[in-house]
């Protein structure tokens, strides 16, 4: 999958939230609140092909957890994503 | 004639015809006057022929509410054309050609003059400053103790009824600008609110300045309770306060650290509530502390 273009990652303090600023998504009217992992996973795979494997790589070469965590992880934001609608299979 | 006005401290120039009919539009503006015409933010021209702009390219259509103007936006030559119209249905009103940083434009009236010079001078200074610290917002505003209370909300959500709550119940409240005030970060990080000549239906024109209190997004419900808002939350309120083209990078970039600034500093409050005295004042006690 990839993510979708038209989305600008801003950082608010200590939070981020995505928001909806390009033209290909000129009739999105929401933002996606995201803490600091998913906004580290969506910098890095910005713009390029990517799934649930490269999201728990990301993770395991970013912070210090066992991989069954960080699969379960990309998982779960894999599934917030798509439900987001701010991904799409490519 | 040329004159010179200044809001919200970003100077502007204005040029139409002599003795032009549109001169009697400008009078919500005269306490905005002013003679310095040093470092304008745009300036803005009445023509009676704007050029052949055949081979413009659409960019978009931007339409925020059926009863809100609807603006097309075509680039032609590599300059913008704009087409503005009151509603969704409505023919075009007026033209306006201005370069892509927003700081000389050409327009041409084809219908109302009031609709048109308003519309025209609220797009010019909205997106010439969106870079400046600054944010021409939607919102009633109230001053009190010396200090400016902004109401946000959706049309028809009862901003201009909260603040004629606030005036009639609470002693001290005055009106700043019922529709239209401007919002700005100061360098020192002070946040202010300025008047300005556009203020919906009242005519409430004034060339005065405050510090924000505090920022409250209204809501209509069946109850009055009221809440401080998260950092998200006041940010995405705020967000659908102001209008600027996101998708032209610089400009979101601006509006979005004018915005974050603001979020991060001044106090943002939920009010749920009945148009009522108690709303009025369960509002004022909590957030002007």
């Amino acid at each position: 999958m990839r993510t979708k273009k038209g989305f600008n990652l801003r950082t608010l303090g200590n939070e981020f939230v995505l928001t909806a600023e390009g033209l290909e998504v000129s009739d999105v009217n929401k933002m996606v609140s995201m803490n600091a992992s998913a906004a580290f996973l969506w910098k890095e795979v910005e713009g390029k092909d990517f799934d649930a494997e490269t999201l728990t790589g990301l993770l395991l070469g970013e912070y210090d957890i066992d991989r069954e965590v960080a699969e379960k992880d990309a998982a779960r934001l894999v599934r917030t994503w798509k439900e987001a609608n701010i991904v799409e299979d490519y | 004639m040329k004159k010179i006005y200044q809001v919200a401290g970003h100077r502007f120039s204005v040029v139409m015809p002599d003795s032009h009919l549109a001169w009697g539009e400008m009078t919500p503006y005269e306490p905005f006057l002013v003679e310095n015409d040093n470092d304008l933010a745009f300036s803005i021209e009445m023509v009676d022929a704007l050029p052949d702009t055949s081979g413009k390219h659409k960019i978009t259509v931007s339409c925020e509410a059926p009863d809100a103007p609807r603006i097309v936006l075509y680039d032609w030559n590599g300059i913008w054309l704009m087409e503005i119209a009151p509603t969704s249905e409505a023919p075009m009103r007026v033209c306006l050609l201005v370069d892509k940083a927003f700081k000389k434009a050409q327009f041409r009236v084809l219908g109302s003059l009031r609709f048109s010079i308003g519309t025209v001078m609220m797009l010019m200074f909205a997106f010439s400053t969106a870079q400046k610290s600054t944010l021409l917002m939607h919102s009633s505003v109230t001053v009190k103790d010396g200090k400016g209370y902004l109401f946000l909300g959706k049309s028809g959500t009862g901003k201009s009824t909260h603040s004629r709550l606030w005036i009639g119940n609470i002693p001290g409240c005055e009106l700043l600008n019922d529709d239209n005030p401007v919002l700005r970060v100061m360098d020192d990080g002070e946040v202010r609110v300025y008047g300005s000549p556009w203020s919906g239906k009242t005519p409430c024109y004034r060339n005065l300045d405050y510090p924000v209190g505090a920022i409250v997004n209204l809501k209509q419900a069946k109850a009055n309770t009221i809440r401080q808002l998260s950092l998200v939350e006041a940010y995405a309120a705020m967000y659908v306060s102001f209008s600027g083209y996101r998708f032209i990078k610089e400009m979101a970039d601006g509006l979005h650290a004018t915005n974050e600034r603001i979020v991060t500093s001044v106090p943002c409050f939920g009010l749920d509530c009945l148009p009522n005295a108690e709303a009025a004042w369960l509002c004022y006690n909590n957030v002007s502390k």
